[in-house]
């Protein structure tokens, strides 16, 4: 599934440029081990961090993309570097078991 | 197959997780990091010899080795402690040259860091490191980027880079300090 159909489907607040993407699971997870060990390359994280580091652990594993979940707020500077290494960000205030069940109801699969 | 024959294709095998533990002497100022299984990182000051260390942070953390799925050869990175995204703070440096030569390819420059202090702890092989940056290119379902990974003996000065380290730490404050 193309990441401008989930973001339509699911009416997600995009942070970052967001380039044309294919979207083949979801990881969700709050720990930056986790994703680094667990996470798969296309796979849309869910999570509730909002720290720079969030984007250089989506871009080593070569995330699609980020959803920020429960309203958190993200700031500036993780912004900025997200659209400087091409991370795209989007962000919803429903929580990340809401935004899976919504995922699993649009088609979204885990791989 | 035959190890030396085989393209390897990498897994990530024997996860473990734990905390990285920062120390200092407070005798000679000499930094030391290690990586523990325990589930509560260690708060007390103890004596070795005539060091004094005191802990300055503990991250969680995961050690983790390579395996092959073809001819299963396993590479330890017992070595490895941390990776780190290069941002570019000092263009004198040597990572942040070759990352400018390489972000606009969508190349991603990450430096692999090895315990402290260096001099006496064994380092990451550059073949290790090759084998690394080999794993996180393979996990790659696109071209769209690629992964190069440096050691961090490349980087010019450790204390005041600003480079991204992957770890779980310093993130509990989940909104920003602006917006509360």
């Amino acid at each position: 599934m193309k990441i401008q159909e989930i973001i339509d489907k699911l009416n997600l607040n995009v942070l970052t440029n967001a380039e044309e993407r294919e979207v083949e699971g979801v990881f969700i997870s709050d720990m930056l081990s986790d994703v680094m060990t667990s996470a798969k390359a296309e796979e849309i994280w869910l999570t509730v961090q909002t720290h720079t580091n969030i984007v250089s652990a989506a871009n080593l594993v070569d995330i699609s993309a980020i959803i920020v979940t429960q309203g958190k707020k993200v700031s500036q500077a993780t912004i900025d570097l997200a659209n400087r290494y091409h991370v795209i960000i989007l962000s919803s205030p429903k929580t990340t078991f809401a935004l899976a069940t919504e995922l699993i109801g649009i088609g979204v699969k885990s791989q | 197959m035959p190890e030396e024959k085989c393209a390897h294709t990498w897994e990530m095998i024997n996860v473990a997780y734990g905390f990285v533990v920062t120390e200092k002497c407070y005798n000679c100022d000499k930094v030391s990091t290690y990586f523990t299984f325990e589930h509560r990182p260690p708060l007390e000051e103890y004596r070795e010899g005539d060091h004094f260390w005191n802990v300055m942070e503990s991250a969680q953390s995961f050690r983790f080795d390579l395996k092959c799925s073809k001819c299963s050869k396993v590479e330890k990175l017992d070595e490895l402690m941390g990776l780190m995204m290069c941002t570019g703070c000092d263009d004198t440096c040597e990572v942040d040259s070759l990352r400018i030569i390489l972000e606009p390819e969508r190349t991603w420059i990450y430096v692999a860091f090895g315990f402290l202090p260096v001099e006496e702890r064994k380092q990451l092989s550059k073949e290790k490191i090759a084998i690394l940056e080999e794993y996180f290119n393979q996990r790659r379902k696109s071209l769209r980027s690629r992964i190069k990974i440096v050691s961090h003996e490349s980087v010019k000065n450790i204390a005041t880079c600003y480079g991204e380290v992957i770890k779980d730490l310093h993130m509990l404050s989940l909104t920003p300090l602006e917006e509360e």
